[in-house]
């Protein structure tokens, strides 16, 4: 039986929740949404303490995860009891500029969750023996993921993009994690955990005893002096990178370039052009190299923003025997991009695709946080989404063209290759 | 607590409806009871190529996917040993372009050859990339293996080898769709902001005429019981020694399946668990534990697996593990300690139904097992479950001939 295609609402604006900012007297700003009948809430305290701030390997990632073990009034273990009897979360991620700590709790238990709060963010103590077993444990652990072919490839990709030396580029060796002390530890932390450092971010149902419990903890957060802003170097991009890994059965391959900050006007042309060549289920790279050739198991393509720098990557792991190929064909992709125009039905289809992307994100109460966030990084707020929404219902094919002339010219791209046969 | 209300469809299409008043989303379920406990032992890791086909496309619609997408929805499946699921979210408005998509590929499947021998590749190519080109990654088709003689469990849904796969004909294809893929072995789940009557009145327009088609029901075999340790020791290059058991559990039905999943939280929920803190933080002898259950619907697995530490052998290690399980055998769990594992899953459950698509997910799931009134009672059981209870189940579970070890060695 044909029945007949139901008709289609494309959603052209959204309804997000605005954040009203709250300023502690230290000058921290709070970033509040109260945006369910959900008992639960969730707050999140973000620092410019990110990787490109350490000069010694490993020790923003030690000190942000070593804020939950040991602090003046509770020990490591305490600390863990008292989040796990409540049932609360706590999540520490950690990306090149920030590190952003996060608590998600029941709103029964709300003060509970931030007394531990309190005590990790202002009086962590960082003892010597945790830090022991911190980086045995974290040595291992990087060992493991080390043995990854797409590990090794993503590494390898960074040092490609932005050079050895560079504070976006630069890995390093497992071992780096017995050379960490804790005064290592301790000048991070006074330095870099400060108000003026910080910004603040919560949502769920946030009752005023809820509010004024954060913004408190907001306020206690110390005062110091930011860094000096040090020139950042050029980074120098390698064109082709090969390491061999014996007996693998599969490539993990890395393509693209270096781009723009987050703040370049050309930013939200990319991200659509970025979602056409591989950002979806269906994308020109996923019909290719999957539905047409059957190279793969997936593919993917993204836009990074970063605070002063940004790239395209392509990600993907082929079967060893089509390495050379699976390369051939998305450069071919990108081509394709630059010498031909992108339909007006495959470009409306990209466009509906993001808008249900923001959508399902803003749907659950914790999601809003994350973009609420993502948005004070790029120095703007919550309105931007449905400015940035129609910025990209705007777009037609020829600013896709245009766009892919001057971004995807191959000359600029590095390709890295993890895996038994050397392509070049 | 979830509201829902459930009905059956002429042809045996189950449907169960939420409304979700706040969201501006949809979430349409279609759960298939097949998986790879349906499969022929000759030809395994069929029901989750068939899972990749059912996005081929049909007659009437050739390609699945881009109507979702032009309706701004998001869509993808996952087959398991019990079951396969699909699922698609969209703004609520486009809510009957799920239903129509998912009314179409339960009828009019279209599998050419050319289609079949693609999509046998890129199965292949999950299989390297998740269980070939990982460190530790075959550990699940050594532990299955071990573990299960009789029962189809013992295979991995992705298969027991890519030669599976790449056999797998068009007869087979035809054949699986025939006796699977029907309105009364299938159960579509709806959490939108429409009233259940209306999302009722969609699920008749959209699926109400498609036939009913009886299958014979299938007997899967009893696993008999296991009465000796098995053991299995791999020797790699790898980066660290590791200490995997795997105990033969209770069943989806069984009041052991919970206290088994309560020992499984005092163990390893939580950086404050027992395992973290006395074999990671405190004798420093893994560098990462934990303790699971595999969640089958028939008896499955309790799970205890570490990383060993350089310092130790695999010896102590294993030892250590057995030392820390062991002790619930004969130690009383304290008050608080029971506490905070209820509150703990009192407190997953709430934070695991904050959006539309959990909840039809997990509407689909009871209803599978045949007790959907169960999806607002687990937190009660959970909370009724005494130290007694505890005690006995520990000693039940943990016991040398029922276990299955898998150990790699680091390769020198």
């Amino acid at each position: 039986m044909i029945k007949q295609q139901p008709n289609i609402t494309s959603p052209r604006e959204i309804t997000i929740s605005h954040a009203d900012i709250l300023t502690a007297a230290n000058g921290v700003k709070l970033h509040k949404i109260d945006c369910t009948e959900d008992e639960v809430m969730r707050m999140s305290f973000i620092f410019k303490a990110g990787t490109r701030m350490q000069t010694k390997p490993f020790t923003a990632s030690t000190t942000a995860n070593l804020l939950s073990e040991g602090t003046q009034s509770f020990t490591a273990h305490e600390l863990a009891e008292r989040l796990d009897f409540y049932g609360s979360y706590y999540d520490v991620s950690l990306d090149r500029d920030y590190v952003v700590i996060t608590f998600c709790a029941l709103t029964k238990f709300f003060s509970q969750t931030l007394e531990v709060a309190r005590q990790m963010l202002l009086y962590p103590t960082f003892p010597q023996e945790e830090i022991e077993t911190y980086r045995s444990k974290r040595q291992q652990r990087l060992l493991i993921e080390q043995s990854k072919t797409s590990f090794q490839a993503r590494t390898l990709f960074s040092e490609a993009l932005f050079g050895k030396g560079h504070p976006y580029g630069v890995s390093s060796d497992a071992s780096e994690y017995l050379n960490i002390t804790r005064e290592d530890i301790l000048n991070i932390y006074d330095t870099l955990y400060i108000a003026e450092n910080c910004f603040a971010v919560c949502s769920g149902k946030i009752t005023a005893d809820i509010e004024s419990g954060i913004l408190e903890l907001c306020g206690a957060i110390p005062s110091g002096k930011t860094k000096a802003h040090v020139e950042f170097p050029t980074p120098e991009t390698t064109p082709t990178v090969f390491q061999q890994h014996d007996g693998a059965v599969q490539s993990a391959i890395r393509i693209g370039r270096l781009l723009f900050p987050r703040s370049h006007p050309d930013f939200i042309s990319m991200q659509v052009l970025s979602i056409i060549l591989g950002g979806y289920f269906g994308s020109r790279l996923v019909h290719n190299l999957r539905e047409e050739r059957g190279y793969t198991y997936g593919v993917f393509s993204g836009v990074v923003n970063l605070d002063y720098d940004g790239y395209l990557a392509i990600a993907t792991e082929v079967s060893s025997e089509s390495t050379k190929d699976a390369i051939t064909q998305i450069y071919h992709e990108m081509n394709r991009l630059i010498v031909e125009k992108v339909s007006v039905e495959e470009l409306e289809m990209v466009k509906n695709i993001l808008v249900g992307e923001v959508m399902r994100i803003l749907d659950a109460s914790f999601g809003i946080a994350d973009v609420t966030i993502e948005n004070i990084q790029n120095g703007t707020d919550n309105t931007y989404l449905n400015r940035m929404l129609s910025e990209v219902f705007a777009i037609t094919p020829e600013r896709i063209q245009e766009v892919a002339v001057k971004y995807l010219d191959p000359d600029k791209f590095t390709t890295t290759v993890v895996g038994s046969v050397d392509p070049f | 607590m979830i509201d829902y209300k459930i009905k059956t469809l002429g042809n045996g299409l189950t449907v169960v409806v939420h409304q979700e008043k706040s969201s501006q989303m949809a979430a349409v379920n279609m759960l298939y009871r097949v998986g790879a406990r349906n499969e022929n032992p000759e030809h395994t890791g069929f029901a989750h190529l068939f899972e990749h086909l059912m996005f081929k496309g049909t007659t009437q619609i050739p390609n699945f996917d881009t109507p979702v997408q032009m309706a701004s929805g998001e869509n993808n499946a996952f087959t398991n040993n019990d079951y396969t699921d699909y699922y698609i979210t969209l703004p609520k408005e486009n809510i009957e372009t799920a239903l129509w998509l998912e009314a179409d590929r339960m009828t009019g499947l279209n599998i050419t050859p050319e289609g079949l021998e693609m999509e046998k590749r890129v199965v292949i190519e999950e299989y390297n990339q998740r269980y070939i080109n990982q460190p530790y990654g075959e550990q699940w088709l050594c532990l299955r293996d071990m573990a299960y003689k009789v029962h189809p469990y013992r295979w991995a849904t992705i298969g027991l080898s890519t030669e599976h796969i790449s056999n797998a004909t068009m007869d087979q294809v035809d054949e699986f769709y025939k006796r699977f893929y029907n309105p009364n072995n299938a159960i579509l789940s709806i959490a939108a902001a429409y009233e259940p009557e209306y999302m009722f009145e969609l699920a008749e327009k959209w699926f109400g005429d498609i036939p009913l088609f009886e299958s014979e029901a299938q007997n899967i075999p009893v696993e008999p019981e296991q009465t000796e340790a098995r053991r299995m020791e791999l020797t790699q290059k790898i980066p660290a020694n590791s200490v995997t058991i795997a105990f033969k559990m209770a069943g989806r039905d069984s009041i052991n399946y919970y206290v088994s999943d309560m020992i499984s939280d005092l163990l390893s929920s939580g950086s404050s668990a027992r395992l973290y803190q006395s074999l990671v933080k405190e004798q420093k002898i893994l560098s990462a534990v934990n303790a699971y259950i595999t969640g089958d619907v028939d008896p499955g697995l309790f799970v205890v697996t570490g990383q060993v530490l350089p310092g130790f052998t695999i010896k102590e290690a294993e030892e250590s593990l057995w030392r820390e399980i062991t002790k619930l055998q004969t130690v009383e769990v304290e008050e608080y300690e029971l506490e905070k594992v209820k509150n703990k899953f009192e407190a997953n459950v709430i934070f695991g139904e904050l959006n539309v698509m959990n909840k039809a997910m997990n509407l689909g799931f009871y209803t599978m097992l045949n007790d959907l009134p169960l999806i607002n009672k687990e937190v009660d059981i959970y909370r009724s479950i005494s130290k007694s209870q505890i005690i006995d189940c520990a000693k039940d579970l943990f016991r040398k001939e029922i276990s299955s070890t898998l150990i790699y060695n680091i390769e020198k």
